[in-house]
């Protein structure tokens, strides 16, 4: 009798557990009427909530110039890829330059509160500058443009500029810092500074969970499938002076999946109602298999593609520095097959949009002399293998009894990588491969794990470990195209650990970097188209790195089977299609609405 | 040995093996001859071109001969192409939500229907309540439908090389035909073509050629590493056959699966070559061979020719070549054949993982898997991606099993009838 009596006892404390722990999955159970499931926003569970961390790895606090992500950080203002304009969210109005063009001046709005109920304050802004220096990483980047930001009163916050012979060193970029840096409460930075002593490396790791936040959401929970995020239903946002009202969904919920293809079989179920995904074929869903699902446009390329993923060639690498060599291989990819295949129609052609470094808004297409015989004559079109072999037979580089290019006698065999799981990447890679391949050069895929290819290509600028890769560019900014020419040629990235700017393959060119540092500071029109179209030349001329494609900045396909009312092309709200959350897209969560409502 | 072979022919499941598994070969060997050319080519601009035949649009044009033929249901054919049942029902959907009295819509009066239609439907209009994907729906339903019933004439026009001027090439009546043969471009694509737009069916052949090379590379390792062991251990016995089995062990208690993922892994894509795969699927997969070897071996080493060998002084390779192999032989084939089948599953499942060969040069069976998956072919509805895969890598498996069943009925005294 005993021995069953442990035999029960024994398996109730087996059974239990299992139990319990249901029962705390059901207790996390979101109503899905009152929840905005987002896929490919977060990509691994979230280390912190601090702005100020180096990985948070956290959909929360996403700083960057084609919108800032403001749920539950905000910024002073949001940028609008769509029209490209300011609009205020923390200040009142808009900004002005001050009398001697030395800054910008904007004025906190009198309704913006923290969630604990204090006012945002011009101090606010200004300990938020200056708790950028206790970092590694967050004020590095501003530092060239932006000196100091100053609070003149408590509400009116003064944006210096880095003055280069008396003018600002780039205005577009102090104009940018106000629409992607947060600001965060001064107290809580105190509180922060406080407990780590000021001290870089521990302000890098502190995951901020007392956190205090001014936006319309804060944090609910996460764990390895996902991150939640809750409303504040005392946001001061409802004030008639911003949003007049709460965002529509209770709950936001950024799903983690390891591919692309899983957030397509979450889309397809209906299990998330926003994609950032790559979904190849992705017309197919609603023509074939008659779903409610929809993009931006309904027809191709289906998102606003201002992005432009880049094929570079690691100049650390010796036979990577031959640009005849570089040439060469850009001129035999395909690219009409990675339009079509890789990115399966999403994507404009560069029979359609001439590769140069603009992107294809007819904004940056005007900042060059698109006629120029020189620069026409330069933009390849691909998939020209004659081409591509004269040219590699004319630099010497000999065919070996395989009919495999050689250089200083040995054969040429190359690595080309991408992160695992990017399907359209890695079939971008592949088509490059395959290129190779026609051309004699033996050229190897490889898709090592994220976190790895950063490794290799991010963290460790003297890395031989690679000789091809793929990245991406700038999108859509204030300071665009400027800031993606300097992301893909400036010197001033050559060489820097953990650089996450751009200039991976560690190219330089003296007349590139004049032309950088010349562009923001000129003011003639004339002037200036000269400069784009001659830094044009250069770059398809040298080819440190070519276009593989034109992309959109965020895809954006939404699921209507719960929720309705996203923004879509020419339907007049100028909301732009980046997932409701980045820049001005925020305001689709306050005017999506639940279907049958 | 005539006699063994015999019952072997004899074995009804070894022969529906063996004729599939040589059926496969055929196709193997005979296929890139009748279609020649490199499978990694990507011909197609666009991805998952449906099983069919492809004329060239352009050189239609320049067929000799327009043939006329009068077909009494073409147009209905053309009509009821663009217009299907359930376009109907939606078409209704729409115009009662517009306010069409339900009662005076005939969804199977076509032309009533379209009338109705055109008269009313507005791309422009947004119905309350319609979400945005149906409202899409509507307007891309509206675009197939226009031209219905147009039968004119169709003019194509080119451009005059010399003047540049556009002249008038041909006027198609929709009683006009080509013969399929008076066309110079036809190419037959049996099974579509993938994600690369690649003849699925050429490079399933290669794929399948590729597969069974690999497994036959990690079949003999696995089964040589696994014999060897297996004997030695099996027939010295004593320290020796402590020690192997502590080795072979060890290897049980590893999951051999998890093993070959880490060893791939750390590998790296590079040095992934098909070959290096198979060596590394072969040894990790010879564990199970050789514990049955060993046992096959124990109950063998003491039988009388054995001790008899021994007594005449025979070296020990002699005695285990000579009185110990030839008796364990029919084992050793029925397990090298399933280790063949084995290694073939063990590169599908690796490479699904993307822990395959690394891929410019070569395909593999796993490997059309694998980009069928990222390509989510199952969700496309492309199942000539994936699906031919599925059932070769099948047939291979249930051929060589097959084999290795019916040698099994032959050679085990226990279920020898």
């Amino acid at each position: 009798m005993k021995t069953k009596w442990i035999a029960l006892l024994l398996t109730l404390c087996l059974v239990l557990p299992i139990g319990l722990a249901s029962a705390g999955d059901m207790v996390t159970e979101l109503p899905r009427n009152e929840t905005l499931y987002f896929g490919g926003l977060a990509w691994s569970p979230a280390a912190g909530w601090s702005p100020l961390m180096g990985n948070a790895s956290n959909w929360a606090n996403d700083q960057n110039g084609g919108g800032s992500r403001t749920m539950m950080f905000e910024t002073p203002y949001m940028y609008n890829a769509m029209d490209g304009q300011l609009y205020p969210l923390l200040a009142d109005g808009d900004f002005a330059w001050n009398e001697e063009r030395t800054g910008i001046v904007y004025k906190i709005k009198p309704a913006a509160m923290w969630a604990d109920g204090t006012k945002v304050t011009a101090h606010d802004a200004a300990a938020t500058w200056q708790a950028g220096f206790s970092t590694p990483q967050a004020n590095a980047n501003w530092t060239p443009f932006v000196a100091d930001v100053v609070a003149l009163d408590e509400e009116t916050v003064e944006v210096q500029a880095t003055l280069v012979d008396g003018q600002p060193a780039n205005s577009l970029m102090v104009t940018q810092f106000i629409s992607q840096q947060y600001i965060l409460q001064k107290a809580w930075l105190e509180a922060l500074m406080e407990r780590t002593g000021g001290d870089p490396a521990a302000v890098n790791i502190d995951p901020g969970d007392d956190i205090m936040w001014s936006g319309p959401y804060t944090k609910y929970f996460t764990d390895d499938t996902r991150i939640v995020l809750v409303r504040d239903d005392n946001y001061w946002g409802q004030d008639d002076s911003m949003w007049g009202q709460l965002p529509v969904p209770k709950y936001l919920v950024a799903m983690i999946y390891a591919d692309n293809a899983g957030i397509k079989n979450a889309l397809v179920a209906g299990e998330i109602d926003v994609s950032q995904a790559f979904i190849d074929n992705i017309h197919l869903l609603w023509e074939a298999e008659g779903l409610p699902i929809s993009t931006f446009m309904d027809e191709p390329p289906y998102g606003l593609c201002v992005n432009m993923p880049t094929i570079f060639f690691n100049q650390n690498v010796e036979i990577m520095r031959e640009r005849a060599l570089r040439q060469a291989i850009a001129w035999a990819v395909d690219y009409d097959a990675i339009n079509q295949n890789a990115m399966t129609g999403q994507s404009p052609t560069f029979e359609q949009v001439p590769r140069s470094l603009m992107n294809p808004t007819p904004g940056e297409q005007a900042l060059y002399h698109r006629d120029d015989p020189e620069i026409v004559a330069l933009q390849w079109v691909g998939n020209d293998i004659d081409a591509a072999n004269a040219l590699l037979d004319e630099a010497g580089f000999e065919r070996d009894a395989d009919g495999w290019r050689t250089f200083n006698g040995e054969k040429i065999s190359l690595t080309a990588h991408c992160p695992f799981g990017w399907s359209d990447w890695e079939a971008t890679i592949e088509i490059v491969a395959a290129a190779g391949a026609k051309i004699g050069i033996e050229i190897t895929s490889q898709f090592p794990q994220e976190s790895a290819f950063y490794d290799q290509v991010v963290i460790n600028p003297d890395s031989v470990e690679f000789d091809i890769f793929m990245m991406w560019t700038n999108s859509t900014a204030p300071s665009e195209p400027w800031g993606r020419i300097r992301n893909l040629l400036s010197s001033e990235w050559v060489g820097m650990p953990n650089n996450w700017s751009g200039n991976w393959g560690q190219y330089t060119n003296e007349r590139a970097d004049e032309i950088i540092k010349a562009i923001p500071l000129e003011t003639d029109p004339a002037a200036l188209m000269d400069l784009y179209t001659e830094i044009v030349k250069i770059y398809l001329t040298e080819v440190p790195s070519f276009s593989a494609m034109y992309r959109p900045d965020k895809f954006h396909a939404v699921n209507e089977s719960v929720w309705t009312g996203f923004t879509e092309d020419g339907d007049g709200r100028n909301v732009p299609p980046f997932n409701c959350v980045s820049g001005y897209a925020i305001a689709d969560l306050y005017n999506i609405r639940l279907v049958g409502e | 040995m005539k006699t063994t072979l015999r019952q072997v022919l004899r074995s009804p499941r070894f022969m529906i093996g063996f004729c599939t598994f040589f059926l496969l070969l055929v196709i193997i060997f005979s296929y890139p001859i009748f279609n020649p050319g490199d499978p990694l080519e990507m011909i197609g601009l666009g991805t998952f071109f449906k099983p069919g035949t492809y004329v060239s649009l352009y050189d239609s044009v320049d067929a000799p001969r327009i043939y006329t033929l009068k077909l009494a249901d073409s147009a209905a054919n053309r009509i009821a192409a663009k217009l299907l049942p359930q376009d109907r029902v939606d078409m209704k959907d729409w115009l009662v939500l517009y306010g069409i009295d339900e009662e005076t819509i005939d969804i199977e009066d076509t032309r009533a229907l379209l009338e109705l239609w055109w008269r009313n439907y507005d791309p422009d209009l947004r119905i309350d309540g319609m979400i945005r994907a149906r409202h899409n729906a509507y307007v891309r339903l509206d675009r197939k439908l226009n031209g219905l019933f147009n039968s004119e004439d169709l003019t194509i026009l080119r451009p005059n090389p010399e003047t540049g001027e556009i002249e008038e090439l041909l006027v198609v009546k929709d009683s006009d035909y080509v013969n399929l043969q008076d066309v110079v471009n036809v190419r037959v694509l049996p099974l579509g073509t993938d994600n690369f737009g690649r003849d699925v069916l050429r490079q399933l052949v290669s794929a399948t050629a590729t597969s069974l090379l690999m497994g036959l590379i990690a079949g003999t390792i696995a089964t040589f590493i696994g014999l060897l062991l297996g004997l030695i251990s099996g027939y010295v016995g004593g320290w020796v056959d402590d020690f192997l089995m502590f080795f072979i062990n060890l290897f049980t208690v590893i999951p051999g699966f998890i093993l070959l993922i880490l060893i791939s892994y750390s590998i790296g894509q590079e040095e992934r070559s098909a070959t290096t795969v198979a060596i590394v699927i072969g040894l990790t997969a010879w564990v199970w061979t050789a514990r049955s070897v060993r046992s096959q071996v124990i109950s063998l080493r003491n039988r009388d020719h054995v001790n008899l060998s021994k007594l005449s002084g025979h070296s020990l390779p002699r005695i285990i070549l000579t009185d110990i192999l030839p008796y364990i032989a029919s084992y050793v084939v029925m397990a090298f054949i399933l280790q063949i089948s084995t290694a073939i599953l063990a590169e599908a499942s690796l490479s699904m993982l993307g822990l395959g060969p690394k891929t410019t040069e070569i395909f593999t069976l796993g490997l059309m898997m694998n980009w069928a998956m990222k390509y989510t072919a199952h969700l496309n509805g492309a199942w000539w991606a994936y699906y031919p895969v599925i059932l070769t890598i099948a047939l291979i498996s249930f051929s060589l099993n097959l084999m290795n069943t019916g040698l099994d009925q032959v050679f085990n005294p226990q279920l020898r009838s």
